[in-house]
């Protein structure tokens, strides 16, 4: 429990890095740095797909992406963020925390939920046969990604 | 619910409140899609805490695995869209998209 | 096979960029328009005789295994396809001519073809997540139809509806996680069977809170409406077309009722937030939509305000609120999509969207101007139109179950409507004629058969009202009225 609350509070920690660093590889890299840390938490659940999955395409893939773009974005120009949401937002924050804290204390037990039956299968069961719709539902999103890079970087003739 | 159920839900909470708030507040259009990974990442932590809470952790983790590919593309058309806007605007700022009055 | 209705698009759309690269021209058009009809013509044939008895469902084998995909095909995902094929067909015939300038129209029906078939599998799940998946495949695919244009404000448009759209998602996925907390499972019969036990009700409250945040921004419910009027009017006129008749609908307005009435099942708070949401929709929009210059902003706004009518008939749960708000649902998709379809005529023709600039032009364009007439009074409720039929039931259950204020609003809004709706005909059509239009055509010929087509249908589905009520209405309103039992009863996998 004390390994999963470190992870936790570094995961928290290395998002909100990503969030308010000023340079964007930086900031790139702690997102990384905070799915890494997201990754091994779903390990130590027991979800060691969802953990795979979670630093090889979040903390590996996305990363490479957001960097790509960052790459071709690189105006030397800074875009300067609002000073004043910098400074505010630990006090927001630690003011959210305490009554995020308040408010699991209070619904503790609180939030009916049945007993669920033992699981069934393997993952690999659950997923291509318990949700084989889940995965069509992914091509079909592939396919949208895919063919929206392709239309939104095709060679056009002034249009508008 | 088991008590670690609401252990993990404190923490995306976090997460979520910090995406919504750099949604809100920050200029910079790549920043803001930080932003919407730091709230996906609370949301894949609630799916997979309920499942583990549970003891489904199989279904969860098909959920997870299913909306990390979403995310993927979801991203992928974001940065298409911001590569396009900064070929228009040569900047990134989200206050240069302001044309459109809403 | 009602798995079709998903997989056909999906497989077309995949193969269509390969079929463009060998022709450009016509195989694309050609492929992309025969999916569509293929799509209305199963829904509207092989559909009726299938519901005969209760909802269809359907199971498959794949290489001797049993696999496990549950569509449903009940009285009210029937009437969504039949409303989906039908005007995604026309904005398909309409795209064979206004595509032409912007080029990858391969890749333009790829994306087009994989929206509609999100928005199949939304009507046919049965399971919380599969509408979450569908809602989002749907959604990806009309974020770069949005942005297609490539010009500065479809990006601009794009990117906030993308932002938007995607806090959306996470307050669904959230609220979908805590009811996998508290039932155990995701499918619609169970969910509706364990919280019928549970009876948990403040935390079920919370949920509910969620899901009307999380589907009210989808359908562009006020207060969430504000991605709407920039991301319409910055898109092609087809998929402005699709956007406001189906997707704010279907993603929208379809899923929050599939959630609320057949498994939460409709409470009287639940009523009474949906009914205000709703109004407030309607008043607030019908007055933003009046200070519009930009025709496809105006129509836009337009769109938010009907929604409203959509959700103040559904909200108000009885037989006759809920058979309103449906009608209103399929007569607005017909009418909204048919006047983008005809903005986007006007704007090839004349290359602006501003109404100022506009004057006469029926003179030179008598059958846009004929069709945009037909819509606009469809939509601002004059009979016998079929806008007329639908906006009466909804005021008429009002007044019914003992709410005479709303009807009043709704009343009230629907003259303004009317008012705004000929201010555009005034100024577009009517008039003299600016000289500047003086050597424009009428639309190429497939965008003026799109159109017709649409029009005769608001006529026809007017004067048919009570056949068109009887046997599509019916079926889906009940099934919604049943509430919570349909889908326990009949559901039950």
């Amino acid at each position: 429990m004390i390994v999963q609350t470190a992870l936790l509070i570094g995961m928290v920690l290395f998002s909100v890095l990503a969030i308010f660093l000023k340079d964007l590889i930086r900031a790139a890299i702690s997102l990384a740095v905070a799915s890494l840390l997201l990754g091994i938490i779903f390990f130590r659940m027991g979800a060691s797909y969802a953990g795979v999955f979670e630093i090889s395409v979040v903390a590996g893939l996305i990363t490479v992406l957001f960097i790509l773009t960052i790459a071709l974005t690189n105006t030397g120009e800074e875009v300067r963020e609002s000073r004043l949401a910098n400074v505010v937002f630990p006090l927001f924050f630690v003011v959210f925390v305490i009554i995020d804290a308040l408010v699991m204390k209070g619904l503790l037990q609180k939030v009916p939920a049945l007993p669920s039956g033992p699981e069934a299968g393997t993952f690999g069961e659950v997923l291509w046969k318990g949700r084989t719709l889940d995965l069509v539902g992914q091509i079909g999103v592939i396919l949208a990604g895919v063919f929206s890079v392709l239309a939104l970087f095709r060679k056009r003739d002034k249009h508008d | 619910m088991t008590n670690t159920w609401y252990f993990y839900l404190f923490f995306s909470a976090g997460l979520i409140f910090a995406g919504l708030y750099a949604l809100l507040s920050k200029r910079n259009l790549i920043r803001l899609l930080i932003a919407i990974e730091v709230i996906s990442k609370g949301v894949s932590l609630v799916l997979l805490a309920t499942g583990f809470a549970k003891g489904n952790i199989l279904v969860a983790q098909a959920m997870v695995v299913t909306f990390i590919v979403v995310e993927v593309s979801l991203v992928a058309t974001a940065l298409a869209i911001i590569i396009n806007i900064y070929r228009h605007t040569k900047s990134l700022d989200v206050r240069k998209l302001v044309r459109l009055k809403g | 096979m009602i798995i079709l209705f998903v997989a056909l698009p999906l497989i077309v759309a995949g193969v269509l960029p390969l079929i463009g690269k060998v022709s450009r021209r016509v195989v694309p058009d050609l492929l992309a328009n025969a999916t569509l009809l293929f799509l209305l013509v199963y829904a509207v044939a092989v559909g009726r005789p299938l519901i005969g008895n209760g909802p269809a469902f359907q199971k498959l084998t794949w290489l001797g295994e049993t696999v496990n995909l549950r569509l449903a095909l009940d009285g009210f995902s029937l009437f969504m396809l039949m409303a989906i094929s039908l005007v995604g067909l026309c904005a398909g015939l309409f795209s064979i001519d206004y595509m032409e300038h912007y080029g990858a129209k391969a890749n333009y029906y790829a994306l087009f073809l994989i929206m509609i078939a999100g928005m199949n599998g939304l009507v046919l799940a049965t399971d919380l997540f599969n509408i979450y998946i569908f809602l989002e495949v749907a959604a990806v695919a009309s974020y770069s139809l949005v942005a297609f244009g490539l010009g500065h404000d479809e990006l601009e448009a794009a990117f906030k509806y993308l932002m938007l759209s995607v806090v959306a998602s996470a307050f669904i996925l959230v609220s979908i996680a805590v009811i996998f907390g508290m039932t155990g499972s995701l499918s619609l019969p169970a969910v509706a069977r364990a919280l019928q036990e549970l009876n948990a009700g403040p935390v079920v409250g919370i949920c509910a809170a969620l899901f009307i945040m999380g589907f009210g921004l989808k359908a562009a419910l006020i207060p969430f409406h504000a991605w709407l009027p920039d991301a319409h009017p910055s898109a092609p006129a087809p998929i402005s077309a699709v956007l406001s008749g189906l997707l704010i609908k279907v993603s929208g307005v379809y899923a929050l009722t599939r959630v609320f009435l057949n498994v939460f099942g409709l409470t009287p708070a639940l009523s009474t937030v949906l009914m205000y949401l709703g109004t407030v929709s309607l008043a607030v929009a019908a007055f933003l939509a009046l200070g519009q210059k930009d025709i496809k902003r105006m129509l836009a706004y337009s769109s938010i305000s009907q929604v409203g009518y959509i959700v103040l008939g559904i909200g108000l749960g009885t037989p006759l609120g809920i058979a309103g708000g449906l009608f209103h649902l399929f007569n607005h998709a017909l009418a909204k999509g048919l006047l983008f379809l005809t903005s986007g005529s006007i704007q090839q023709a004349t290359g602006t969207r501003n109404l100022d600039e506009m004057g006469g032009l029926a003179n030179r364009m008598p059958v846009t101007a004929a069709t945009n007439l037909i819509g606009s009074l469809s939509i601002a409720g004059v009979p016998p139109l079929n806008g007329f039929w639908s906006k009466l039931l909804i005021i008429m259950a009002l007044i019914q179950a003992g709410h005479p204020v709303f009807a009043l609003v709704a009343v009230l809004a629907s003259v303004l409507t009317l008012w705004y709706y000929l201010l555009i005909q005034r100024k577009a059509f009517f008039g003299k004629l600016n000289e500047r239009w003086a050597a424009v055509k009428e639309a190429p010929f497939w965008m003026t058969a799109s159109t017709v087509l649409l029009a005769s249908l608001c006529v026809g589905v007017g004067i048919f009202f009570s056949v068109t009520i009887k046997s599509w209405i019916q079926p889906a309103a009940g099934v919604l009225a049943e509430g919570v039992q349909a889908v326990i009863r009949s559901w039950g996998l």
